[in-house]
């Protein structure tokens, strides 16, 4: 490989390899934030789009999803024999620290109670993926499965406790890999735990237990539901009907919060195209202009070969194979460069349980192939402004 | 007299100044050098010498006139049929040497051999030959950077002469070099005419070299005067 390096690059073409690498590293990194924002953006969008979550009619902000309000059993049951309808899951959502500060923010940490053995609702993500120990299984109390950004923010392992309000200490059972989205926030605990906690936390709610109001229950403390749909249903007309047909319940119609969330997150767009674009123009413009310069110096080689019998073609091809070789060298650098710096990076955020970078195959591959061609084009260029002068005239410009 | 190799016809060459003035260089230049001739140029410096060794060896286009090799009108070919006739029939002594920097000295010397279609193990027995006759074998794997001046005129020699070509332009090839080592590059130019009757015309200033020119054109204001009895 060095060999074949060897052969095909000409001495003195290190700085080159570096100039281009240089160009390639800010291009890989300023795209790598920009996958990581589209992760982020699509990620919540995948998300909404796989369930239908319901509430039960609210008390205002953060209805359905923070204990806003109270979807009781008899609902969850009038949902499930819904037309379309295929499961519904209760749920009870609570914030970890239900500080105004922290209120619904892209931030905010969730306790999540499920059942681990109604079958999970959300068709665009069916497993969490668990990258340490194990998922909630049936049966299960007094365990939490932890999501990626809540365990790195406390560094937590399996095995450890960790307390979520109310004095309360549960067992870490798992770890889920990176989403990149809302569970990587999540501290998923069994449901019935869940709705301990929020008794504990809520003396509202104890009030109206203790007070024996008499058709309430212990299956009747859900602050919602997540209901997934038959295959060919379509899930905003099911929402819909489920909305007409079941009263006192506040019903997400998905394909209208993936529009609300797209507005919200437009900023997040236009900065991520921004970035796009930055970055193709920094890395394209160092790229193309490191290689037509390091050519430019070489005009006077150029006329002595051609001075030697060498035709526009056989000058192209040379030159093409070392602008390649430069190019797709310093790329591959550059992509090492950029990994380096995100990793340095990310591995002092990460413990505030954020990440900058997410450098994807397709951004790699993307990186080496623009490399490539870029390098080529200003190769081809440089070499069809040099065959125009006479060789005479190429030396004279190159001593 | 023997055949003519290349021959001149009113050969006239115009460059633009710094301010953008015309600077006329050459003006009707015509002159013919036979098979096996040594001829050298002579003239002031200025006087367009090496202009006229670039039109005779195709390095660039003349504003009027003709370069004829043997009975081809070589300055009228396409751009792209020029090259073999560089390659082939036209070989090039530089006074700077103009050798590429990035590549060996035997590397420098097989270039020559690439852009004919010659294979490098085909050349290679040649170019090897060759540098030990002029005493550069043992820089073979010398990069120019790291070689004398000598040295690098003798490597570029046998780049020139490597495809064996019946035309040689040498522009002032001893001009950075001392005594010895411009009486070697002499010796061997001669030698090419005598031995392989090749065509060598010489840019010189130097009265020795020029001496052991079987005539001299004499430069002047961009025309050829006739000197030392030779013809033009």
């Amino acid at each position: 490989m060095v060999g074949v390096l060897r052969r095909l690059l000409p001495r003195n073409y290190l700085f080159t390899i570096l100039g281009i690498a240089v160009g390639v590293a800010g291009l890989v990194a300023l795209g790598a934030m920009a996958e990581r924002i589209t992760r982020f953006i699509d990620g919540g969008d995948r998300f909404v789009l796989g369930q239908i979550s319901v509430a039960g009619e609210g008390m205002g902000m953060g209805t359905g999803f923070t204990a806003g309000g109270l979807l009781r059993a008899d609902r969850i049951e009038q949902i499930a024999h819904v037309p379309g309808v295929a499961a519904v899951q209760a749920q009870v959502m609570l914030p970890l620290n239900p500080t105004t500060s922290q209120f619904l923010t892209l931030t905010q940490e969730l306790i999540l109670g499920i059942d681990p053995a109604a079958p999970a609702p959300n068709r665009q993500l069916r497993e969490l993926p668990v990258k340490r120990g194990r998922f909630l299984r049936t049966g299960d109390r007094g365990v939490v499965v932890v999501g990626s950004d809540f365990a790195a923010t406390r560094k937590l392992a399996v095995g450890q406790r960790l307390e979520l309000g109310s004095g309360r200490t549960f067992e870490v059972v798992g770890v889920l890999d990176k989403t990149l989205t809302a569970p990587d926030r999540f501290a998923i605990v069994p449901l019935e735990d869940a709705r301990d906690l929020w008794l504990r936390r809520d003396p509202l709610l104890v009030q109206v237990f203790a007070g024996g109001s008499g058709a309430m229950s212990r299956r009747d403390l859900n602050t919602g539901a997540a209901v997934s749909w038959a295959d060919g249903v379509d899930p905003d007309d099911l929402a819909r009907r489920i909305q007409k047909s079941v009263s006192g319940v506040n019903v997400t119609i998905p394909g209208e919060l993936s529009r609300v969330l797209r507005q919200s997150t437009a900023f997040f767009s236009a900065l991520l195209f921004g970035i796009g674009v930055l970055g193709l123009v920094i890395g394209g413009a160092s790229l193309s202009n490191t290689v037509t310069a390091a050519v430019f110096e070489r005009i006077r080689d150029f006329g002595i070969k051609r001075a030697l019998g060498a035709t526009d073609l056989q000058l192209l091809r040379e030159i093409l194979t070392e602008a390649l070789a430069v190019s797709v060298s310093g790329g591959a650098i550059g992509v090492v460069l950029a990994l380096a710096i995100g990793f340095i990076v990310d591995a002092r955020v990460l413990s505030d349980g954020q990440q900058l970078f997410l450098f994807s195959p397709r951004l790699l591959l993307f990186a080496l192939v623009f490399s490539a061609i870029l390098g080529g084009l200003a190769a081809t260029y440089a070499t069809l402004r040099i065959v125009r002068l006479s060789p005479a005239e190429a030396i004279r410009r190159g001593a | 007299m023997a055949p003519i190799r290349v021959r001149a016809v009113g050969l006239s060459k115009t460059f633009r100044g710094p301010d953008g003035g015309p600077v006329p260089v050459l003006d009707g230049v015509d002159a013919e050098v036979g098979a096996g001739e040594f001829v050298a140029v002579a003239g002031p410096s200025g006087c367009g010498k090496s202009t006229l060794l670039n039109l005779l060896g195709l390095l660039e286009p003349p504003d009027r006139g003709e370069v004829w090799l043997g009975d081809v009108c070589v300055s009228q070919l396409s751009r792209r049929a020029q090259c073999p006739v560089r390659g082939r029939s036209i070989g090039y002594v530089f006074q700077s040497f103009l050798l590429i920097s990035s590549l060996t000295a035997l590397d420098n010397v097989l270039l020559a051999a690439r852009y004919v279609g010659r294979a490098r193990s085909e050349a290679l027995p040649a170019a090897r030959a060759l540098m030990e006759r002029l005493g550069v074998a043992h820089r073979a794997g010398h990069y120019p950077s790291q070689l004398s001046g000598g040295e690098q005129q003798r490597v570029a020699y046998c780049r020139a002469v490597l495809n064996a070509p019946p035309l040689v332009l040498a522009d002032e090839p001893t001009g950075n070099l001392d005594e010895g080592h411009a009486a070697v590059i002499l010796s061997e130019l001669r030698g090419l005419c005598r031995d392989r009757g090749a065509s060598v015309i010489l840019v010189t200033h130097r009265a020795d070299a020029a001496a052991l020119a079987d005539r001299t054109l004499s430069l002047r204001a961009g025309r050829l005067e006739p000197r030392g009895g030779g013809t033009t």
